[in-house]
């Protein structure tokens, strides 16, 4: 079945169109949280908070415990160094609290690198602190990277990283063929970042490309600097690490590739592979290959899922309360690999209005339903909650902030299956599970399905 | 705050001023320092000689601060209130966990069926932070009486209102003529204390000068406890059962409270503490404005703390002789099984030696856990405090004198240096709160210091009687299998470099050249 050509996708304005006002529980941190987070992601780099005392504890308990339920590791959470900065420092000035921290982090803490991360303290009483790294320059590599929270949120303070990475540390390197770098999958917002990274990594290898994931590699800053060696940058986003791979592209001569997301089971992975084979001239013969071996194995065990599927909860309308990533590759495959209606699509993440016509097409133009479902920009959780009332899906897939809403949306005493696939999971803990590549089809069956099976 | 508003005078009778927009911080209020090691004894007469110190550190660790410790945990559970967090998106990310806090508690518990908590953000971008926010707030406070209709609204606010200096009180008096939720401003932005027991205390000055009432009757049976957050659904089970059995009834407050059990604090019999330094404030001010009596000392944690408490609840509401009645009936049940407990722990190591432990507590939980671990049988020459203040100065004097003298590390959340005391002291035991870094990577046992909030498993209790029995069990567990500290110490990497365990003091990066006072 394809969409009829001249119906309309129905797109409801949020209730904040940019994103700005006051709002319920949005689900996501500051940009101190998002470029802490990212930091984060790098093994080796050593985040330094040039921030409140609280702003590192805030972002353990409010992006990384809200990601996924992760630990802060070894330098994070309440072992990342801040300056934790009070009073006295507003009126005297930080930096030379900054100076102390510095001096004494690299003297103790493991690390090849470190990132000073300021927020929102240092930007309103104008602290110089790139003339405090500077004092450092032939000691330490350090980057500055400048986020204060009310710059902007977490996917902002992602692409904050990036900036500062490519403006600061890296340099020209000779383009090496079969590289590509991978972008557009933010840490710990993007809940199965890791495994996503992983599952990716891996597919691409089957087609002979080398992936720089960057992230959870054990020489996280070489991934870094190798980033301009890269022959495409793959954005694996509507929106996110556009700017990150835009940057690359002007100074360092790296074209980039954008996807609408990490493709989730057999057919949107293959589309990948097609489109990336293509543009790295990869062979025809070789990724055909791979398709078929994999799309082969896939499909027959998604057989076995065949009489759960058909008899417990066939064609059945479901909703989506996630970031634009996961809303994207979520409803692609529920729809045009197993059969279900979409109802109702709210994306939390607030995209930037430039990008938002393209997530609409993104989450429409392949869908092979007979029916659309209404999309709605939604960063507020209130709005996102009463937005779901009256409708006729029949399980959920949100983040844990609509766990309890499920179970008072459904019929009485029966409640809505409710599946955390976006940030925050509190109630989901997130290793290395994904839903990325083809086993990712398989895992997001287990994952709803397992919601409703019982006995025949 | 200039030299001069530094005080090493401390004076236990001092009074709260309700006239004020907010608290004295901690540090000035009594001396608090997040800052010392070495004996117990030392600090007691450092404290009162006015000799305390709250240093700087050059490695300064991502600790709390006081909003972003307890307040935007917590804050948010009061059932039928709306809080506002007048700041950027982040300081209130923290929050994002309310929906899920107390939900998983079955409602055969008491948890009630339905519930919504509500919080908003100000959402404070770069605009607002140049022409100001005021607009923004009356337009959150109005947002949240639409929407919520809720009984009262707290503002609690963040550095960046803070530094930009928003008008909170001028806002809020503008705006509460046309809003039926009573409003609370608490002024909690991070830059205002070092000490993360300050939020407490602004928190409750909150409480006490907008929402407490004039007692309308007093409840004579009615006594107030503050549930600090480290307490479990099943220690409020166990507190309210005990106090029922007396036919005493239980204000649970602030978490998971109604507004209406806020404003009735004042008509109590007595306001009890599970928490002394997270009650003090409170306590206070219900004293000295409505006349509720109170005591600090001891929480209800261990059996001879147990009794005691009950008895001074007993003293408040004319219940003595049911509470001595009570106790009787109780021992009869538990003291035999803590005298299991404590035979299994002295005879564990099985060579006459007690097994050590090494916690870390809020001073608060100091008072009372260090007594109870010698009843359980185990030995704690050392301990680590969030913090230290002239408020339990006398209470710290007297458990020295009845435990003996120990060595205190007093930081909060310092991972590096909660690592370098762990690795060097070596404890048979242990205990973690989450926020320790790498502490956890250890040969010996390892386990927490107290459960999720909403945690509704007996076995994860605490206070009282039965929790006495349930924590010293649950410690006996974590002898038995050590493998996980000793398989993540064995194969991931540690978070500092070698010489800083090799080198003998924790506070290497005490920095002499600043402090506070």
């Amino acid at each position: 079945m394809s969409i009829k050509e001249n119906e309309k996708v129905e797109n409801i304005q949020s209730s904040d169109p940019l994103g700005t006002d006051s709002v319920e529980a949005p689900k996501y941190s500051c940009a101190l949280g998002g470029a802490y987070g990212t930091a984060l992601g790098v093994y080796g780099l050593v985040p330094l908070l040039h921030a409140g005392l609280g702003c590192g504890m805030g972002q353990l308990l409010g992006q990384f415990y809200a990601g996924g339920h992760n630990a802060g590791g070894p330098v994070g959470g309440t072992s990342t160094p801040t300056t934790g900065l009070v009073e006295e420092h507003v009126i005297f000035g930080g930096e030379d609290k900054l100076r102390k921290l510095i001096e004494a982090s690299t003297e103790v803490m493991e690390g090849n690198a470190f990132a000073v991360i300021s927020g929102c303290i240092p930007a309103l009483i104008g602290d110089d602190v790139e003339a405090v790294i500077r004092e450092f320059e032939d000691e330490v590599p350090i980057i500055n990277i400048n986020a204060p929270g009310f710059n902007g949120n977490s996917y902002e303070g992602y692409e904050l990283f990036f900036e500062a990475v490519i403006d600061q540390i890296l340099t020209s390197l000779p383009k090496e063929k079969g590289v590509v770098n991978i972008l557009g999958v933010v840490p710990y917002q993007h809940i199965f970042w890791k495994g996503e990274l992983a599952a990716i990594k891996k597919i691409l290898g089957k087609i002979g490309l080398k992936a720089n994931i960057i992230f959870t590699e054990f020489d996280g800053i070489e991934k870094l600097k190798e980033l301009p060696a890269a022959e495409y940058t793959l954005v694996l986003s509507t929106w996110n690490g556009h700017r990150a791979a835009k940057k690359l592209e002007e100074k360092f001569g790296v074209p980039f590739i954008t996807f609408p997301s990490v493709p989730t089971g057999p057919k949107q992975t293959s589309k990948f592979l097609r489109t990336v084979g293509e543009k790295l001239n990869v062979s025809d013969d070789v990724v055909e290959e791979v398709i078929k071996e994999e799309e082969r194995r896939t499909y027959r065990f998604i057989e076995y899922s065949g009489d759960i599927l058909l008899i417990a909860r066939p064609h059945s309308y479901f909703a989506v309360v996630a970031d634009s990533n996961s809303a994207i590759n979520i409803t692609n495959f529920m729809v045009n690999e197993l059969g279900y209606l979409p109802d109702i699509i709210e994306l939390t993440d607030n995209p930037p209005e430039e990008y938002r016509e393209n997530i609409i097409k993104a989450l429409t133009e392949d869908l092979e339903v007979a029916s659309l479902p209404e999309i709605i920009f939604e960063p507020d959780s209130y709005e996102a909650r009463e937005n779901l009332r009256g409708r006729s899906f029949l399980f959920l897939f949100a983040s844990s902030l609509e766990l309890y809403s499920a179970s008072e949306l459904g019929a009485p005493d029966v409640g809505v299956p409710h599946i955390t696939v976006a940030f925050p999971s509190y109630n989901r803990v997130i290793l290395d599970n994904s839903y990325a590549s083809y086993g990712g089809g398989l895992r997001l069956i287990e994952d709803f399905t397992s919601h409703f099976a019982g006995p025949l | 705050m200039t030299p001069d508003e530094f005080t090493n005078k401390f004076d236990p009778d001092h009074k709260i001023d309700l006239e004020k927009n907010t608290c004295p911080n901690r540090e000035q209020r009594a001396q608090g320092t997040n800052i010392f090691y070495g004996k117990a004894s030392e600090l007691i007469k450092d404290a009162k000689e006015g000799n305390i110190k709250c240093y700087d550190r050059k490695l300064q660790q991502s600790s709390g601060c006081v909003l972003n410790f307890y307040l935007t945990v917590r804050v948010a559970t009061i059932r039928d209130a709306a809080i506002i967090y007048h700041g950027p998106l982040g300081c209130s990310s923290p929050s994002l966990g309310y929906r899920e806090l107390f939900r998983a508690v079955p409602t055969a518990l008491g948890r009630p069926e339905n519930f919504e908590l509500n919080w908003i953000t100000t959402n404070l971008q770069q605009d607002d932070v140049v022409y100001g926010a005021s607009e923004k707030l009356k337009n959150a406070i109005f947002k949240a009486q639409k929407r919520y209709d809720p009984k009262a609204i707290f503002i609690l606010t963040t550095c960046t209102s803070g530094v930009i200096g928003e008008d909170i009180e001028g806002a809020v008096a503008e705006v509460q003529p046309e809003v039926k939720a009573k409003i609370v401003p608490v002024h909690c932005e991070g830059v205002r204390s070092r000490l993360v027991q300050t939020g407490y205390d602004a928190f409750w000055h909150g409480v006490l000068k907008y929402l407490v009432r004039e007692p309308k009757e007093k409840q004579e049976d009615l006594v107030n406890v503050a549930s600090m957050l480290s307490y479990t659904w099943q220690d409020r089970i166990e507190i309210k059962r005990l106090l029922g059995k007396v036919g005493l009834r239980v204000n649970f407050i602030p978490e998971f409270s109604k507004v209406e059990e806020l404003e009735q604090l004042s008509e109590a019999a007595v306001t009890a503490p599970l928490c002394p330094t997270y009650t003090d404030y409170l306590s206070r001010g219900l004293k000295q404005e409505y006349g509720v009596p109170y005591f600090l000392y001891p929480s209800p944690m261990g059996i001879k703390n147990t009794d005691e408490w009950l008895r001074q609840i007993g003293k408040y509401t004319g219940k003595e002789e049911e509470v001595e009645e009570l106790i009787k009936e109780e021992h009869k049940i538990w003291v035999p099984r803590m005298e299991a407990v404590r035979q299994e722990l002295l005879n564990f190591k099985g060579n006459g030696e007690q097994v050590e432990v090494l916690g870390a507590l809020g001073q608060g939980r100091l008072l009372s856990q260090l007594p109870y671990f010698k009843e359980l049988g185990l030995k704690s020459s050392a301990a680590l405090t969030q913090d230290f203040d002239n408020l339990i100065l006398e209470d710290l004097e007297n458990m020295v004198e009845e435990t003996g003298d120990f060595d205190i590390l007093v930081n909060t959340f310092q991972a590096a240096e909660q690592g370098h005391i762990t690795r060097r002291r070596d404890p048979d035991i242990a205990l973690t709160c989450p926020f320790q870094g790498g502490a956890y990577k250890r040969e010996k046992s390892v386990t927490r210091l107290h459960a999720l909030r909403g945690d509704p498993d007996p076995w994860s209790l605490q206070s009282g009687y039965a929790g006495a029995i349930a924590y010293g069990e649950f410690l006996i567990q974590s002898l038995k299998n050590e493998s996980f500290g000793k398989t993540i110490k064995a194969k991931t990497g540690d978070s500092y470099k070698d010489w800083w365990y090799e080198q003998p003091d924790p506070l290497y990066y005490l920095d002499k050249e600043t402090s506070s006072k």
